[in-house]
């Protein structure tokens, strides 16, 4: 039976190990290999070099599409960052029937975002419900057209993501809200601290984890892109493509019989080098004291290894530290 | 040391099962594709794809024909298989890329001319001549390409464009049907004075097509030349019309079928759409079908054809040639546009008399359209542009529209429609 074991904890990790490979990793890497190829379906593929990302710097419809899920980012981060937690704010509040309100901004959420961009489609039409109230309240003397002009088809479409993700998030803070203690508000406030000092004092610093966690999903999201700006347009990336996502730009270019599968995936690459940025951001926020702290410690003493604060701080290495094994000052464990 | 081992196993094993997952080459049985003999003895399995076609209306008719096939053949099992609308190019190219091709699958040419180029499909007209002679000539014109030998698929169903009126929206600004392109050029832009932009008649951005009715030569054979002068004076009319208030705002936007959409909402007073068009306005739209009136198109009419091709890597060659020339042969396709209402048969004898696929209980404009497109085939225009992709069409779409709203000059975006359309075709 002992002659067995070696193999079972592979045999466990098995499953989960090909996934990756199978489903993430290989992608992954095929993506970065073929876009320094000139890749089409059914041909075999030719190294360009970095032709493809040198092209990628004269289109005009990936520079457009990289400004447009730029200005994506830069207002959804704010607006559903901090958007969703006063809603948070409001729904905690005990109060009779509080649930439903609750349930409401939820409900969002739920729906297919395809259905709700095609919603979006026929309120924001020339001849949409949004025109009529506006050329009825005399707003606007005739048709605005929301949905072939870049710059209002982008607000659409944030209006859109931002109606959507404001229940998702609500939720993602009512647990945050959840951890910070009573006990700070009622501190804060016996010292004077009124419901403004202590939202930005107390609130705001319990669900700092929290909101680097929304911003940097947010950012992701942003930045991928694709659904809103692709229903509102049927597709077409609008005139002059000048409302296209960066994942549009992939679909369009990369896909059918004839797909230019090199330089899509050179766009890629470009897109997960960006979406990396605010992902690496909340990682070095979050545990960059302890990635850096072992760094200082092994400055001071090159065997300090396994012995640096956060781990003295645990029982089994405290125990391990006081055993007669372990080696002189600052020693880590020696066996 | 002791988990070296393990680690070279499955890290050898993580290196096979990868390799598995970029395809094969499928194989096949190596068996020439040839003439099958009335009296051949088939039997294995094969499958069968089609698109889009499995519901209330097409299932019977699949059955019966697999039934009959088997009846012919008991030893012979046939595995229908039907992709949905929507992917069917991504569908088939997975399924090329794997060496999984059906044996007998029902392509439209710019797939088959894909594929054909990528030596994945039996050269038809080569493995038994005197079968593809019996096909409409004009329908296999459209399974030959230019660069490849041979012909690719068995014409099944084509079919073409019509125009299609609101008279009552003509009515109201005085304006006649046209008959040319430049009278629909003049009344689009007159009901759109006179009615100050209530009336629309144009429902489609400009495409190479119209570029094409204008006398352009989109492509020479080798790159695109589309940017000409001719080419520039051509669309600024277009920019003249959508000024004037034309054409709505959203068709900058539509993709293939918008403009028949926007018929439908009444939003403008002429869309080109298929026969069947008008069982679609009977679904859609059945208020507007009084005033609903249908015409030959003004310019060119395009030839819409659906193939049925057979696998080269097919393990079953010559069941598959079998069956792919019974499933278009003359009774099955009669049989099958009696359906398909609006759609002509692929076979010379079966177009001999129009009447035998005529459906009965077929409404008068059903009928009227059926007519008009029987008649209309005779000038229907195959060629398509087959290096013209789907990227390239939207890339042009996106600079029409853009010079359309004023915001390009029409030389500009031809300019940098062609330049797109010949960097693509390089890269």
């Amino acid at each position: 039976m002992r002659a067995n074991k070696w193999f079972t904890p592979y045999l466990l990790l098995a499953p989960a190990v090909i996934w990756v490979l199978v489903f993430g990793l290989w992608p992954f890497l095929n993506t970065v290999v073929l876009a320094f190829t000139d890749a089409r379906p059914l041909q075999t593929p030719n190294p360009v070099g970095l032709d493809n990302f040198a092209r990628l710097f004269s289109d005009d419809r990936f520079l457009s599409s990289l400004v447009n899920v730029l200005v994506y980012v830069v207002v959804c981060v704010p607006l559903l960052t901090l958007g969703p937690l006063l809603v948070a704010l409001l729904v905690q509040t005990k109060v009779p029937g509080i649930a439903v309100f609750r349930t409401t901004f939820y409900f969002p959420v739920v729906a297919s975002v395809v259905v709700v961009a095609m919603i979006w489609q026929w309120m924001f039409d020339s001849e949409g419900i949004i025109n009529q109230t506006l050329q009825v309240l005399g707003i606007a003397d005739g048709s605005i057209n929301f949905l072939v002009d870049r710059w209002k088809l982008i607000f659409v479409a944030i209006s859109l993501t931002v109606w959507k993700g404001l229940g998702y998030y609500m939720v993602v803070y009512l647990a945050a809200l959840a951890s910070v203690g009573r006990e700070l508000h009622e501190a804060a406030a016996i010292d004077g601290a009124n419901a403004y000092h202590r939202f930005w004092n107390v609130t705001v610093p319990g669900v700092r984890g929290g909101m680097l966690l929304v911003a940097a999903l947010i950012s992701v999201s942003a930045m991928r892109v694709f659904t809103e700006l692709y229903v509102l347009t049927n597709g077409t990336g609008g005139p002059g493509g000048r409302a296209m996502s960066i994942v549009m730009m992939v679909q369009s270019v990369g896909k059918g019989l004839n797909g230019q599968i090199g330089y899509a995936s050179a766009i890629s690459v470009v897109l997960f080098l960006l979406a990396v940025g605010p992902l690496a951001f909340v990682g070095v926020m979050n545990y960059g004291k302890d990635i850096r702290l072992p760094r200082r410690k092994s400055k001071k003493s090159p065997t300090a290894g396994n012995n640096d604060k956060p781990l003295e701080d645990s029982p089994g290495v405290v125990a391990a530290a006081g055993a007669p094994h372990t080696g002189g000052e600052g020693g880590g464990v020696q066996w | 040391m002791k988990f070296t081992k393990p680690l070279v196993t499955l890290a050898a094993a993580s290196a096979l099962f990868l390799g598995a997952c970029t395809g094969g080459d499928g194989g096949g049985s190596g068996e020439e594709a040839a003439p099958v003999p009335s009296d051949a003895t088939l039997s294995g399995t094969i499958q069968l794809q089609t698109w889009s076609l499995k519901g209330d209306k097409f299932t019977p008719y699949f059955e019966k024909v697999l039934a009959d096939f088997k009846e012919l053949h008991p030893d012979l099992t046939i595995e229908w298989l039907d992709q949905p609308g929507d992917g069917y190019e991504d569908k088939v190219l997975q399924q090329a890329e794997s060496g999984e091709l059906p044996d007998v699958v029902n392509l439209p040419d710019s797939f088959a001319y894909q594929l054909a180029k990528a030596g994945k499909l039996v050269d038809l007209r080569a493995a038994d001549p005197e079968t593809m002679d019996k096909y409409v000539e004009g329908a296999q014109a459209g399974y030959t390409f230019e660069g490849l030998e041979g012909t690719f698929a068995y014409p099944w169903y084509l079919g073409t464009d019509l125009s299609w009126w609101n008279t009552e929206q003509l009515k109201e600004v005085g304006v006649e049907i046209p008959t040319t392109q430049e009278e629909f050029m003049d009344a689009a832009k007159t009901a759109a004075e006179k009615s100050n932009g209530a009336v629309r008649l144009v429902s489609t951005i400009p495409d190479i097509t119209t570029l094409e009715d204008a006398g352009v030569e989109v492509y020479d054979g080798e790159k695109f030349t589309f940017n000409t002068e001719q080419a520039a004076q051509a669309l600024q009319g277009y920019v003249d019309l959508y000024a004037a208030g034309a054409m709505p705002p959203e068709a900058l936007n539509n993709d293939y079928a918008g403009n028949a959409a926007l018929f439908t909402q009444g939003k403008v007073g002429f869309t080109t759409a298929t026969s069947s068009f008008a069982n679609q306005l009977e679904t859609d739209s059945p208020n507007l079908i009084p005033q609903v009136e249908v015409t030959k198109r003004l310019v060119t009419p395009p030839l819409f054809v659906q193939g049925i091709s057979v696998a080269k890597e097919s393990d079953n060659m010559q069941a598959a040639m079998a069956f792919a020339q019974y499933l278009t042969n003359d009774d099955n396709q009669i049989e099958f546009v009696k359906l398909a209402q609006g759609f002509l048969p692929g076979t010379k004898a079966a177009n001999d008399d129009p009447s035998k696929f005529a459906a009965p209980d077929a409404s008068e404009l059903m009928k009227k359209a059926t007519a008009l497109a029987a008649e209309s085939m005779a000038d229907a225009d195959p060629s398509t542009i087959l290096v013209y992709t789907d990227d390239m069409k939207q890339f042009v779409g996106q600079q029409m529209a853009l010079a359309l709203q004023g915001k390009t000059t029409p030389q500009e975006a031809l300019d940098k429609s062609v330049e797109y359309c010949n960097q693509s075709l390089q890269s």
